[in-house]
């Protein structure tokens, strides 16, 4: 015998371009939901990511002083303020530390850079704790410096690429006319450290004459350590200010919010108009049915049959654009990706989206409901058809 | 049925159609309304193409380049997947002109060696946007840059980049280190000159200046 289910489908198929078109409909809804779930999982893992990557979860640097390259490009170099180094030793004793690194900054002008000449920076960092601190960094030729005071340089991969040098080749300081060697190029990170020049602490303190100074101090703090607790005591310090990395995380996030809000805002009217065309798609095909219903039910079919008929029509819709939809959304999330950088005034490295089978199962659950729910009206409309009203309606 | 069959390949072609986030990087004016309008006085207006030789002819691309250069592409960041800026100059509706900037390894960091040229191929006026030597200021004057304008191609040819000799008088014997500390970047600039031309005869102007290279083959 035929199951209901073996002839929900077979109506489905009498409107084919009609049912593949809502289909259509729903998958996109489906693509929308499925996207900004793995969105938003995958834009708060690659934020946290891109902040772990920075080798430290606190910065401690001068008060007013700008701690990233890129500022220090819009104050043109004239921002730096420094601290003393004793600060290491202090920093060093608090119970909540498990590594610092101290940094020392410099920037020099070059007028050979442009029409107009341009700043190039150099980021000294100590030989011992930097490369443990940023451990993830990969060498694509050579390695770091081979000795706290080598007139040595290690380069981003972007850095190396601007100034076209290798291991083995020497790079010249303009304004100081020092030519320094360099031993390292590090592999692309996707990080700020792609487009740095390290090196070592000391030889920036001597070439620069800044004798026990620093710019910053990059504290990685114990697994179990209350950071709050911490960053309290660290602002008894004087003259330095606390860069936590966890509060600029927790502001991008706050930012991204809001926008994901209104996102999701017009992924609910997607999917409002998603539920509006099945039940327009369902309805349509009722009316069309009038009679043949009419007729089911001369031969016995009871309300409650022809219910479950016209439900189960919405839920194979729903659940074939559910299938398709998420399927989009794996095959298509490089593009949606690309379209949300776009967007973002700020995005970290690494895949925005993140789709996993937890993703698929709530947006297919999703998608159910909203068959279930927008079949409810359509199926109750067919199941209250008179038999005698519809097929008398034929003659009309 | 078909209609929407279309829309699905196009759907599914797409989706592997992402570009690379590691592409190589090129070399690009800073800041090309303003540096157009100085290098190309008298221009209305530009267009920018990207070109790369992976994109235009792949390995056999490069080994003809290489083979017109004389030298072999080298390092790390002299690859065949440099994607080439090309500035196309207009005045009113004429195209009056190029500008063209190559990535050079000199002896203490980049040069980047941009050319004006008409549109047969002679050099207008040659720049230096980035620039890092002991020479620099020498090099930068520009006195020197002036040497090389009215050169093209078939002079270029008369220069061997290994040997860094002329292999038959020319006019590029007239183009003289400013600096004696300058001369491993003096060479440099002449190397990227020539890979220049080269590329934007490749790339623009349909080899014409090929029939040159074949005559001056040592």
């Amino acid at each position: 015998m035929i199951s209901i289910y073996k002839v929900s489908f077979k109506n489905l198929l009498r409107k084919r371009t009609r049912t593949i078109l809502t289909i259509f409909g729903i998958a996109l809804s489906a693509w929308v939901l499925a996207s900004l779930l793995g969105f938003n999982k995958g834009y708060e893992a690659s934020l946290s990511r891109d902040i772990d990557n920075m080798g430290f979860q606190v910065l401690l640097t001068a008060k007013g002083c700008p701690y990233e390259a890129a500022t220090l490009m819009l104050k043109g170099g004239t921002g730096l303020r420094y601290m003393r180094e004793d600060v290491v030793q202090q920093v060093t004793g608090e119970p909540e530390v498990e590594r610092v690194t101290p940094m020392l900054m410099q920037v020099v002008f070059d007028p050979n850079k442009g029409e107009s000449g341009g700043i190039s920076a150099y980021l000294g960092v100590d030989p011992v704790t930097f490369p443990k601190m940023k451990s993830f960094l990969e060498f694509r030729q050579g390695g770091w410096f081979t000795d706290p005071d080598a007139m040595e340089v290690v380069m981003g991969y972007e850095a190396a690429e601007l100034e076209q040098r290798e291991a083995g080749d020497m790079l010249l300081i303009p304004e100081k006319e020092v030519e320094l060697k360099v031993v390292g190029i590090l592999k692309r990170s996707g990080t700020q450290d792609d487009g740095t020049i390290f090196m070592p602490v000391r030889t920036v303190q001597t070439l620069f004459n800044k004798p026990g100074e620093l710019t910053g101090l990059g504290i990685k703090v114990k697994q179990d350590a209350d950071i709050v607790a911490f960053e309290e005591k660290l602002y008894g310090l004087p003259d330095v200010q606390v860069v936590s990395l966890a509060q600029v995380k927790q502001t991008i996030m706050n930012l991204v919010s809001t926008a994901r809000i209104m996102v999701f805002s017009i992924a609910i009217i997607a999917v409002l108009i998603a539920m509006v065309g099945v039940i327009n798609t369902i309805l349509m095909s009722v009316f069309e049915r009038f009679q043949e219903i009419g007729i089911l039910k001369s031969i016995g079919a009871m309300p409650w049959d022809i219910f479950k008929l016209i439900w189960i029509e919405t839920v194979i819709l729903c659940f074939m654009g559910g299938v398709v939809g998420t399927a989009m959304a794996f095959g298509l999330s490089k593009i949606t990706e690309v379209l949300i950088r776009n967007l973002l005034p700020y995005a970290p490295t690494g895949s925005l989206i993140q789709l996993d089978a937890r993703l698929v199962i709530m947006t297919m659950i999703s998608v159910l409901l909203i068959g279930v729910v927008s079949g409810m009206y359509p199926a109750w409309k067919a199941a209250r058809i008179r038999p005698l009203e519809s097929i008398r309606s034929e003659g009309n | 049925m078909k209609a929407i069959r279309f829309l699905i390949v196009c759907i599914a072609l797409t989706a592997f159609a992402h570009p690379s986030a590691q592409a190589a990087v090129g070399c690009d004016l800073n800041d090309p309304d303003r540096d157009v309008a100085r290098l190309f006085p008298g221009s209305t207006g530009y267009k920018t193409m990207y070109v790369s030789i992976d994109k235009k002819g792949g390995e056999a691309l490069l080994l003809q380049i290489e083979a017109r250069l004389g030298d072999k592409f080298q390092g790390l960041f002299e690859t065949a997947d440099v994607p080439y800026t090309i500035y196309e100059i207009y005045k009113g509706k004429d195209k009056i002109g190029y500008i063209h900037g190559v990535n050079q390894k000199g002896r203490y960091g980049g040069l980047q060696v941009f050319l004006v040229l008409d549109v047969e191929g002679n050099i207008q006026s040659f720049y230096f946007q980035k620039l890092t030597s002991r020479a620099a200021k020498e090099l930068r004057d520009p006195s020197f840059g002036q040497q090389f304008e009215g050169l093209n191609l078939a002079d270029f040819y008369k220069y061997d980049v290994a040997s860094k000799k002329t292999v038959s008088p020319g006019r590029v014997d007239a183009i003289k280190n400013p600096s004696p500390d300058a001369a491993d970047d003096f060479y440099a600039s002449l190397r990227a000159t020539k890979k220049n031309l080269i590329l934007m005869d490749e790339f623009l102007y349909g080899n014409k200046y090929l029939k040159d290279f074949k005559g001056h083959t040592p």
